[in-house]
């Protein structure tokens, strides 16, 4: 049994729960599907619950944080920031000027040579004007300050 | 008969046209790309440029994407032998022969191969694409309601137990894309449900954006966590991209049962290229004529792993688009592409959508024949493709997500549901859930819940209706069949992996 499974059993849980108290504003004739899924989902939950405690004691606990092995938490949070970062700029300052941004900073702190920023934003820039502004006609997000 | 031999001769005209060539050609290349970069799988760039077909009409838009699918399978084997790094999980087999040749100055013959292979592990697995598609399709034509809910629960049970280290984390991920796919109208009662206000879920979840996010934003994650890997230099290689006439010869038979291997794998929901790639390659090292050779670089094991999980590719588009059950997570992408087109996979596409259909299928064959020119004119370029870094193809395929996910419906929304959707993936593949089965979960589950909710008012709330037609028993008994099919699947692909000796050789992606 993996400690982290744990989580997973939790969040399944949290899900129906959270669910089931959504589900209450429904009418009735509309509740009874979803909580017919619902009822699936935590019982297959429960079954795996089961699983666990047999194999917590059949073959002890481990923590089942291997799946995080080279786990490099600055990165991946600092990534995830400039991700976050770039749809929050995207909706203020528009789709060109915001991925501008977050290639050249993702890059940067990524270390890659200069030259292939440059080279990786240009194409980059190049393939979606091409692709989805000429060739599919979609208008990407200006931005509320230029709006 | 007659009318099926004209429907094949239009598809072909209609397949030949300019702008379908010139599409199908850029698919392929770009599938190629995407194969070739160990980064990206083939679900992941068939899902990350499923928003580009959306103007285009149907036939060419999934030309485009059969052509990103079948050169992302190739394409995985350039970096195999070049760099002893599978660039997709169904090129792994063929890392343990390909790199050998590389090692012996002969990397142009193993790349040669591995073209020529693919090529006609691809064509021939058409045969049985434009065979036995139409005959399924005239069987899904006696479905009624109650034969839909039991197809989609069939399709969920074999997904569900595909991919994920564990078959009940399996059906628990399938189970939770149920739940989700009721966020949006009630299809009976017009409710509202679990909209969370917005307005934009009328519909319920956008099911490209949920495979933009699980499949092409998680991998973002995924690279984005570890160390930047230098990729190893491709070798160079001055040896010709050629075989002789008798090594031809030798492989034509390598080829013909990797075909079988590979087709019937394909058809069979539930196993994919990944376990077609290994079973080939020890079906060719079983029959080899020169078996002393393997694992020191022979061309009759690259043939055999590269014509089966090519052949993959037709066998699979079978049950997808006759009962709408893909077999593997490249279909369930292909899958969200057909219903986005607006056509549902079944009876229909062979009746009232047969030239479309037939067209696709001619496209499929003529991507082929792009696959192999262009994968023996551009294997030098690819080669060095297959080395770009990490840290260049996060923030570039983190744009192709975002501006992916807001043409669809030109709304911020649809990019914040990515986003969720790919956190939720990253955690997925973390704790071992499916994330092929969520997507499935999230096609079929209003199909289901359709056929069950109108059964159930046909025969006044009697769930006798569910049993009612020897169908529907058929289709129970092949749910049995699907719940176990994977035990057997994965213990075959464990054996077949032990015995080529492959443990040593991982991809860097998922299926």
């Amino acid at each position: 049994m993996k400690k982290t499974d744990i989580g997973v059993v939790g969040f399944m849980y949290g899900v129906c729960i959270l669910f089931y108290v959504l589900s209450l504003d429904l009418k009735p004739e509309a509740q009874t599907y979803p909580h017919f899924i619902m009822l699936v989902l935590a019982i297959l939950t429960t079954m795996y619950v089961v699983q666990m405690i047999f194999q917590a004691k059949r073959n002890g606990v481990t923590s089942g944080l291997e799946a995080f092995e080279g786990f490099l938490p600055k990165q991946f949070f600092v990534v995830l920031a400039m991700i976050i970062g770039y749809l929050v700029l995207m909706y203020l300052v528009g789709f060109y000027i915001s991925t501008v941004l977050l290639m050249v900073a993702c890059l940067l702190f990524l270390r890659v040579p200069t030259w292939q920023i440059i080279i990786s934003t240009l194409a980059i820039l190049g393939l979606i004007y091409g692709a989805f502004t000429l060739f599919l006609g979609v208008k990407l997000p200006v931005g509320l300050l230029f709006k | 008969m007659l009318e099926t031999l004209s429907l094949m001769g239009q598809g072909f005209i209609h397949a030949l046209s300019p702008m379908n060539l010139l599409f199908a050609a850029a698919g392929t290349a770009i599938g190629i790309v995407i194969g070739c970069l160990p980064g990206l799988s083939a679900a992941m760039g068939v899902a990350l440029l499923l928003p580009m077909t959306f103007a285009m009409p149907a036939e060419t838009g999934l030309i485009v994407l059969g052509g990103i699918y079948c050169g992302a399978i190739f394409g995985g084997s350039i970096a195999a032998i070049l760099i002893h790094t599978p660039g997709t999980p169904a090129s792994a087999a063929t890392a343990i022969e390909g790199y050998q040749l590389t090692l012996r100055g002969k990397a142009g013959k193993a790349l040669f191969v591995s073209c020529y292979s693919s090529f006609w592990g691809g064509l021939l697995s058409c045969i049985s694409l434009y065979f036995f598609a139409p005959l399924l399709a005239q069987l899904a034509m006696k479905f009624g309601s109650p034969e839909y809910f039991w197809l989609s629960i069939f399709g969920l049970t074999i997904i569900a137990g595909v991919s994920s280290d564990s078959m009940l984390k399996g059906l628990m991920s399938g189970a939770f894309g149920l739940l989700l796919s009721t966020i949006g109208m009630d299809p009976i009662e017009g409710a509202k449900r679990f909209m969370f206000g917005q307005s934009a879920l009328y519909e319920g979840i956008n099911t490209t954006c949920a495979l933009i996010g699980l499949f092409s934003m998680s991998q973002v994650l995924i690279l984005a966590e570890k160390k930047i890997k230098e990729r190893a230099k491709a070798a160079k290689f001055t040896d010709k991209l050629a075989i002789t006439r008798e090594e031809a010869k030798l492989l034509t038979p390598t080829i013909l049962r990797s075909w079988i291997i590979g087709n019937l794998i394909g058809i069979l929901p539930g196993a994919g290229a990944s376990i077609a790639c290994f079973m080939g390659y020890n079906t060719a090292h079983q029959f080899a004529k020169h078996p002393e050779q393997f694992g020191k670089g022979s061309i009759e094991g690259v043939a055999g792993s590269e014509a089966a999980n090519n052949a993959v590719t037709g066998g699979s588009l079978i049950p997808m688009l006759t009962l709408g059950i893909p077999g593997e997570s490249v279909t369930a992408v292909l899958m969200g592409g057909l219903i986005i087109q607006g056509l549902q996979p079944g009876p229909e596409l062979f009746t009232r959508y047969a030239p479309m259909t037939y067209t696709f299928f001619a496209g499929f064959v003529l991507v082929q024949f792009l696959m192999l020119g262009i994968g023996l004119l551009g294997c030098r370029g690819f080669a060095q493709i297959s080395r770009l870094s990490d840290a260049i193809l996060i923030p570039s395929v983190t744009v192709l997500c975002v501006v992916g996910s807001f043409a669809i419906h030109k709304n911020f929304l649809d990019v914040v549901i990515m986003m969720i959707f790919g956190i939720i993936g990253y955690m997925v593949r973390k704790f071992g859930l499916n994330a092929a089965a969520i997507v499935l979960a999230l096609i079929l589950g209003p199909i289901g819940e359709k056929g069950l909710r109108r059964s159930l008012v046909l025969s006044g709330g009697n769930p006798a209706i569910l049993f009612s037609t020897p169908l529907c028993w058929v289709l129970i008994g092949l749910c049995v069949f699907g719940v176990l099919s994977p035990i057997f699947m994965s213990r075959m692909e464990k054996k077949s992996v032990e015995k080529a000796g492959g443990e040593d050789i991982s991809a860097e992606t998922a299926d």
